[in-house]
């Protein structure tokens, strides 16, 4: 074997869950909860829900493709799941998905065990496949708005983050603002966090380092004050409550300045939209970024003017064109590090028929209380 | 895990037998043999009946563990608070008792360590112990002012909801200000041990919450789910459960005495017959077969669909007043978190509550609530009922509902859960009871003066569940215990309105 082609053998995936379709999971194995429509693993241990299948992949050195024998288990004794188990070269894959019935309308939960057999410290990179039209947010996957997959935290991944973006569940709305009056273009575009969902950007800066972070808005949806009153938090300045339609009136471009700073050291400025505590609408809204170095601080006229664009370390035009997540696109990965015969799992919750995956900031829960539920429900639960 | 059905091997549970002690030393337990449902509680020797059904095994009767310590610094102490010529011995004798009284009353298994814990290395040690035990929650005993750095790694490092007691002299605002605002903590600064207390009843709460399967009966479905962070079981059935279970009721001796005991304590009757209240008591013991059988502890009906379709010859409002008084959560009209922010006010404070549609009084700027049930025992399970008078569903003009007539004078509190995280509080006092006629709507009609709320229109919530007292702090401590965001209703009305450019 020649050393190319060890290196296309070291870099082999193994594919446990590609190509699923409704076709396969007549051979899979389906779960549920008590009263509800059940979801499938199918046979080639994909997890197959409403909105489309997820699929797990390893890659790594060592790690080779195999095929899932897919069987149907009961967790705790009493709760229906399904397992798809394969043995890929150094490792072995244990996939294990049951149905949590979280109120209203449950949710599966996707266990992704990766265990070293070789006795050999490994490093292997965990792929989620989803469709083709999902993205991923920082703690969750949506297609067509519709939160499909809660993830583990992806500061945890190992995933290389860029040195700016934004990374929370918002949405981009490219010419929803439709400021009156010169001002730079970025007031025309926002980030909304719908639901509630707060947005939030950082940045790379030198550790304990600070700077004049200006925040752009312009509302033009609501006409009177009291409604979306935004809470504002950036790294290291006292937080800011504004009203901006009490503040600047509606369709009118406005700017807070804060005199921001690295305060916990890890080299990156955090800022945090949120609606306020009292506010009737909470979805938060941001149209633009201004990072100005420390010291003397910018003229805010000339800023929401966009003539001191170039002097800014970073102008972000928030829901534009040269808006960014902080971690690339593409498909999901997570980097684990396995010690010899170690093992590590990541625990996935997938939206099932007619429900939403949890969200992060707004849920409690956990696999462990997700697991619990299950086997509670399930203990007492009696066909009638 | 369901109480009622308690048949899991773990060796630390109390038994269903100590359970139902405890429960008869409590103010729950003590409700039931009140002399207002003293019916109530001759009915089991009364009955041969195999099916007749202790309301008592329908409470959820959970495991509450709870890990303690007393923190102190290696004596002897010289300076710093509490200072030299504090009786360390004497002070922890004291509060050991204490705290094995309350854990006696409250059900509470305790797992004090042996000997105060005094260095870094006690603390780690305890930290291990807790993550291995996994207790429901932890309880400190301060005893210097220098150990407050080892309850802020406690809270951390376990996640454990925390209450720290900590005895006039072993703090200062600063010390108490950042830990007592954390959620998962409790921290109670003063002599009062019975605010120690209150932190050991926000932990039987949330297990109750926990062990309670709520029958949740409307449309035509059967599925059971579980309520995130408060851990109660909803078990929907369908609507017609209830109806064609009513419809097997016959008017049985129990049946007989609910009704005769119901008009007995009424202090006036106004519409309902003798048939309106057989029908109402055969609902009431329909209700506790019905959660008997589902394993459940707590119910919410679409009761106005039902009344609507005419399925039922009474609307069960006088039924869920009688459930309420001894602890069993009886919801109107499917409002699920309607119910469990009655659950709130029974597992947490003792006391029934009072679901209501809130109503502005314009003119005096007050809130009427008004609703067709109201718990009758509202100064408590173990207190003295208030008044009421038996009248019908006002706007069906069928059956028994109640008028209860509330404390002119006292404070009270409304509490919301928005949804599972998050709760509206607020707190008021009742200016008078409203009746009908001369007003529309419901029975028991009670009109409120909103504490720090400048305009009536302006309190938050629908359903709002009113209870006796005000108990905002305890409900506030409660939420942040699990981090449950509290909301209040604005005290000053909106801004006007800006000019629009």
């Amino acid at each position: 074997m020649n050393a190319r082609q060890r290196v296309v053998e070291a870099s082999v995936v193994a594919f446990v869950l590609l190509h699923a379709s409704f076709a396969h999971a007549a051979d899979g194995v389906a779960f549920t909860s008590p009263g509800f429509t059940p979801s499938q693993m199918n046979a080639a241990g994909q997890l197959v829900e409403d909105w489309g299948a997820v699929g797990v992949k390893l890659s790594g050195e060592g790690v080779t493709d195999a095929v899932p024998a897919v069987t149907a288990i009961k967790l705790d004794g009493v709760v229906p799941a399904a397992q798809a188990v394969s043995r890929c070269g150094t490792v072995a894959l244990t996939l294990t998905a049951f149905r949590a019935p979280a109120y209203p309308a449950g949710v599966d939960v996707l266990s992704v065990r990766v265990e070293e057999k070789q006795g050999r410290a490994a490093n292997v990179t965990v792929t989620l496949e989803l469709p083709a039209k999902a993205s991923a947010g920082l703690r969750t996957a949506r297609l067509n708005g519709r939160a499909v997959l809660t993830l583990p935290p992806r500061e945890e991944s190992g995933e290389k983050a860029r040195n700016w973006g934004h990374c929370d569940e918002a949405s981009s709305l490219p010419g929803w603002a439709k400021p009156a009056g010169p001002c730079d273009p970025a007031f025309r575009n926002i980030r909304a966090g719908m639901g509630g969902a707060p947005i939030i950007y950082r940045f790379a800066v030198r550790p304990k380092s600070k700077a004049n972070v200006v925040l752009g808005f312009c509302e033009s949806h609501w006409a009177e004050a009291g409604q979306r009153r935004l809470s504002c938090r950036v790294e290291g300045a006292p937080p800011q409550e504004v009203d901006p339609i009490a503040k600047w009136g509606r369709h009118k471009p406005g700017a807070l300045l804060f005199d921001a700073r690295d305060e916990d050291g890890d080299g990156r400025i955090s800022v945090v939209i949120r609606g306020a505590a009292d506010a009737k609408d909470k979805n938060p809204i941001l149209n633009a970024i201004w990072v100005f170095p420390g010291g003397a601080p910018p003229d805010l006229k000339q800023v929401i003017a966009g003539k001191l664009n170039s002097a800014a370390r970073r102008y972000v035009d928030v829901g534009g064109q040269n808006d960014q997540s902080l971690y690339p696109g593409g498909k999901l990965e997570y980097r684990l590090s396995l010690p010899a015969r170690g093992s590590q799992e990541l625990a996935f919750f997938a939206a099932c028929q007619g429900g939403v995956a949890p969200i992060p900031d707004a849920s409690a829960w956990t696999a462990e209380t997700l697991r619990r539920a299950a086997r509670e429900v399930w203990r007492d639960w009696r066909e009638r | 895990m369901n109480p009622s059905h308690h048949h899991h091997n773990c060796h630390c549970c109390i038994s269903r037998r100590d359970c139902l002690k405890f429960l008869s030393m409590s103010a729950l337990g003590a409700g039931m043999v009140g002399p207002a449902l003293s019916a109530v509680a001759k009915e089991r020797s009364k009955y041969a009946n195999p099916d007749y059904v202790d309301v008592a095994k329908l409470l959820p009767c959970p495991e509450v563990r709870m890990a303690a310590a007393i923190f102190e610094k290696p004596r002897p102490y010289w300076l710093g608070w509490p200072g030299t010529t504090y009786d360390l011995d004497a002070r922890q004798k004291e509060y050991k008792a204490k705290l094995a009284d309350s854990s006696r009353r409250l059900g509470i298994t305790t797992n004090l360590a042996p000997s105060p814990i005094n260095d870094e290395a006690g603390v780690g040690a305890f930290i291990e112990k807790i993550k291995t035990e996994k207790p429901h929650g932890v309880l400190v005993i301060l005893q210097s002012i220098f150990c407050w750095p080892w309850l802020t790694r406690l809270s951390k490092e376990t996640g454990v909801p925390l209450i720290v007691f900590a005895p006039v002299g072993v703090a200062f605002t600063g010390h108490v200000l950042r830990l007592s605002r954390q959620p998962g903590v409790h921290v109670a600064s003063t002599l009062e041990w019975s605010a120690a207390e209150d932190g050991m009843r926000m932990l039987r709460a949330k297990r109750m919450f926990e062990e309670t399967r709520v029958l949740w009966i409307r449309r035509n479905e059967r599925n059971e789910t579980v309520m995130e962070r408060l851990g109660a079981k909803v078990r929907a059935i369908p609507r017609d459960t209830f109806n064609l279970s009513f419809d097997k009721q016959d008017v049985s001796p129990e049946v007989r005495d609910v009704a005769s005991d119901m008009r007995r304590r009424a202090k006036r009757i106004v519409e309902p017959n003798h048939n309106d209240c057989l029908n109402s008591a055969r609902a009431y013991v329909t209700a506790k077969r019905l959660m008997a059988d589902e394993q459940a502890n707590a119910l919410s009906m679409d009761c106005l669909g039902m009344v609507s379709a005419k399925l039922m010859p009474t609307p069960p409002c006088m039924s869920w007043a009688m459930l309420m008084d001894q602890g069993i959560t009886a919801g109107c009209e499917a409002d699920l978190f309607g119910a469990f922010s009655l659950m709130m006010t029974s597992y947490l404070l003792d006391r029934p509550g009072f679901m209501n549609d809130p109503v502005p009084e314009t003119a005096k700027n007050l809130l009427i609530v008004a609703h067709c049930t109201s718990g009758t025992k509202i100064r408590g399970f173990n207190k003295s009922a208030a008044p009421y008078i038996l009248r019908n569903h006002s706007e069906s003009a069928l059956g028994v509902s109640v008028q209860v007539l509330w404390p002119v004078g006292d404070p009270v509190t409304l509490v919301r859960f928005s949804n599972a995280n998050e709760m509206i509080i607020d707190t008021g006092k009742v200016v008078s009871n409203v009746n009908t006629p001369p007003a529309g709507g419901c029975r028991t009609s009670v009109e409120v003066a909103m504490d720090n709320v400048e305009d009536c229109r302006d309190v938050k919530g629908f359903h709002q569940v009113v209870t006796y007292g005000n108990h905002r702090r305890m409900l506030e401590a409660f939420c942040q215990l699990y981090d449950i965001k509290v909301v209040r209703s604005p005290e000053h009305r909106p801004e006007p309105e800006a000019k629009i450019v």
